[in-house]
């Protein structure tokens, strides 16, 4: 059946087709792996990267969302799904008058932390309390923006269910004290998964909430028994350090003060990096769009090392390593992602949005909320 | 050749289109393909701007949309109403102007770090009220003794009073001190030190008070931590942290979900960068202040020399002691403390005799045993002063 897809194809001289996609008879049956290709490159990337920050530092900041939007562009552009491209079709302006709001929040967090922490934990309330309403928003953004073949996607705003899935379960969580965390994961992505749309068909999320644990709960294990490990050490060492100074003025040595932290953070870090592979393969293994199975299969190894080089990279090359860092990154998750369909995607039927303003979008980007599918 | 292949999508279902685009008579445009057949006027459409090897877009009025490689016609046919982006295109694919770009963003990249964020949290600090300082004072206080042990002073009461006397005495001619006071505090994890508060408190450790030899190198500490203060340093230097945070964590985001790190190092880097200025310019404070009392700046240096031997034989290794305490120890600043205090007795002469390691029998010849001066070591004290540069002196006297 593919075949006929790729007959479909007009020759279109510059860019290349996706490799000819293969079948694998173990997945539903007859379905036709599609996968996702980032054809993106460094090189290319750098050079809007560069560009649109030098407009941006010297436009102090206006041109911000114009380089945003460009870089988006890039993005989206170059990902590409049975040959046809992504789009990214947000305008520049709605996102620069949402970036002058958030950065205006985000500064008046900062410096009101310096002067009071009761503002600052005020401010911090309010942002908690808008923080499901920001997802929302900023969710929708995106997805109303976001297009392939023509048809745009959407996320249908529930603000009451966002309420309780963001807030209003962070009660239970802390009773338990943070037992009910994967659960409450699982009903957040199950939430903004089958909140989305792709024109006129619903994506459905094939995973009970309960099915979040066991990653999680590996997770807890490892740092548990890592932070554990650390504490005896760093006790023994402080013992063996009073047992032959005799003094216990005495500090420990420099590089013991400055290594068991960077240590202890270190194995947290590479925990977050195997617990993130682990998260993002299990959701989008349980996405579903009209009968079109995803597959993720992302790997801690890989994440880990490419989230390690490319911190070394950017602190190496004082930040010009960014763009670089961005395009392998997003080269690897578009390697490891795939869809499974029985059709060749060409039978799917809009649906119309509503404009959605881009305030949301940005001051949760500024906030670092990240949500993901 | 008046015409390109496109793939064309009604915007109703995902259906892909194979179509030819010709252009006609008149502006307008026909768009042919299987089960496709249109005609628009070319002013109704809109090209999206050129980026890189991406497609282009081209938008019809009712939503449909055709997507094409880039081909120069595109933009005669259809001409862009987007002048910035076609500018900023330009420039992406333009060598020069990617050199220049980089020229710009390391350069204004430098020197936001080195000028524009210190001008910043300078002026922002200017307009912090006392009131506020002061409060922001207490609560580091409180966490000096929370986190890092700190308790009530072991000083005894007369001790206390005879230092705060001199604190005292060093503040007074100052014009903006209000709220100043000097705290005693007992620190056995932190050793001997000293701290300036933000809102005028200088902290003192009990554990320093003992190591100073000569209550004048009290004085010069002291002075050195009012310096601070009257430059209000501890508020400027958080400004510049949080500034410095913040404009890091917005460029780095999450291509290495590492941010911690890339925004911990560079925020490190410049904290020592602009500790520096502060430390230097509280010295410069402690030693015009101390020639105004009447002391010499040569007592800091002494001070210093007391706090150097003390770290030096207490951890073996010293970078990582100097990076933990809050005065970096430096030859530097001992030297301009030195030269300092050679300036201030070549304009006091008189009191050459108060200075640290002053020894009567060698400068004067006023030995308890008077053969002593038999041989060269009496010098005329008119030629003293070279004598001050002599460091060894210092420690010698105790």
């Amino acid at each position: 059946m593919h075949e006929d897809v790729i007959a479909a194809l007009p020759p279109l001289p510059q860019p290349p087709l996706p490799p000819v996609p293969s079948i694998r008879p173990p997945r539903p049956p007859q379905a036709v792996e599609y996968p996702f290709l980032f054809d993106g490159s460094a090189a290319e990337y750098f050079r809007i990267w560069i560009v649109n920050l030098a407009l941006s530092i010297l436009s102090l900041g206006l041109f911000s969302a114009w380089a945003k939007v460009r870089s988006e562009r890039y993005f989206y552009g170059n990902t590409r799904l049975a040959g046809v491209p992504f789009e990214y079709l947000a305008r520049p302006l709605p996102i620069l008058k949402g970036r002058i709001i958030a950065v205006t929040l985000f500064a008046a967090y900062v410096i009101a932390g310096q002067y009071s922490i009761g503002l600052q934990l005020g401010l911090a309330l309010l942002i908690a309390v808008l923080t499901p309403w920001l997802i929302v928003r900023g969710t929708a953004f995106r997805a109303r923006y976001s297009s392939w073949r023509g048809l745009n996607f959407r996320f249908v705003p529930d603000y009451g269910e966002a309420y309780i899935r963001f807030l209003v379960l962070g009660i239970p969580l802390i009773l338990t004290l943070g037992i009910l965390y994967p659960w409450i994961k699982g009903k957040q992505k199950q939430f903004m998964v089958e909140n989305h749309r792709f024109g006129g068909s619903w994506f459905r999320f094939l995973l009970r909430p309960g099915q979040f644990y066991p990653p999680y709960l590996i997770a807890w294990g490892v740092i548990s028994a890592w932070m554990f490990l650390m504490s005896f050490l760093m006790i023994g060492i402080i013992m063996a350090g009073v047992a032959v100074g005799g003094e216990s003025r005495g500090a420990p040595p420099a590089w013991l003060m400055l290594g068991l932290p960077i240590l202890m953070y270190s194995g947290y870090f590479i925990v977050l990096a195997f617990l993130a592979a682990a998260i993002a393969n299990l959701t989008y293994n349980h996405v579903e769009l009209d009968g079109r199975r995803f597959r993720s299969t992302l790997k801690g190894r890989r994440l880990l090392w490419i989230y390690f080089s490319n911190t070394i990279a950017i602190l190496a090359s004082a930040g010009l390593l960014i763009p670089w860092a961005k395009v392998r990154l997003a080269r690897y998750r578009a390697e490891c992602l795939s869809v499974f369909a029985f059709d060749d995607f060409n039978g799917m039927r809009a649906e119309r949005g509503a404009e959605v303003d881009a305030t949301a979008a940005e001051v949760d980007g500024l906030f670092d909320i990240d949500i993901g599918l | 050749m008046n015409a390109f292949r496109a793939h064309y999508f009604d915007g109703q279902s995902s259906r892909l289109h194979e179509v030819e685009v010709r252009r006609l008579d008149g502006g307008r445009i026909r768009i042919v393909g299987v089960g496709v057949d249109r005609e628009e006027a070319a002013a109704t459409l809109r090209l999206t701007p050129r980026l890189a090897r991406t497609l282009r877009t081209i938008e019809l009025a009712d939503g449909a949309r055709l997507m094409a490689s880039h081909d120069d016609r595109l933009d005669q046919w259809f001409p862009g109403h987007d002048r910035l982006q076609r500018l900023v295109d330009r420039f992406e694919r333009h060598a020069q102007a990617v050199a220049a770009s980089i020229v710009v963003c390391l350069v204004i990249g430098l020197a936001t770090f080195v000028w524009g964020v210190p001008w910043l949290s300078d002026r922002i600090a200017a307009e912090v009220p006392k009131a506020v300082e002061a409060s922001l004072g207490d609560q580091v206080l409180g966490q000096l003794d929370r986190y890092l042990g700190f308790d009530a002073s072991k000083l005894d009461g007369t001790r206390q009073a005879e230092l705060g006397g001199r604190f005292d005495r060093l503040v007074a001619g100052l014009s903006d001190a209000t709220g100043y006071r000097v705290v005693f505090r007992n620190a056995e994890g932190v050793g001997p030190n000293a701290l300036a508060v933000p809102g005028g408190i200088v902290v003192v450790t009990d554990q320093l008070v003992d190591l100073l030899g000569d209550d004048r190198e009290f004085d010069a500490v002291v002075a050195h931590e009012i310096g601070h203060q009257q430059h209000r340093h501890a508020l400027r230097q958080t400004l510049r942290s949080s500034f410095v945070l913040v404009i890091a964590a917005l460029f780095t985001g999450d291509v290495s979900s590492a941010s911690t790190i890339v925004v911990a190092v560079p925020t490190f880097l410049l904290q020592s960068h602009y500790s520096r200025g502060f430390e230097q310019e509280a010295d410069r404070f402690a030693f015009d202040t101390l020639a105004a009392q009447r002391i010499s700046p040569a007592w800091f240096a002494s001070a210093m020399r007391r706090l150097d031997a003390h770290y030096d034989s207490d951890g073996d290794d010293d970078a990582g002691v100097a990076y933990l305490s809050s005065h970096p120890r430096s030859a530097d600043r001992i030297a301009a403390a030195e030269a300092s205090g050679a300036t201030f007795i070549a304009a006091h002469p008189e009191l050459l005799r108060e200075t640290p390691g002053y020894d009567p029998c060698a400068a004067e010849g006023l030995c308890p045993d008077e053969d002593a001066c038999a041989d060269d070591a009496c010098i005329d004290p008119d030629e003293a002063e070279e004598y001050e540069d002599e460091p060894a002196a210092a420690d010698d006297g105790s």
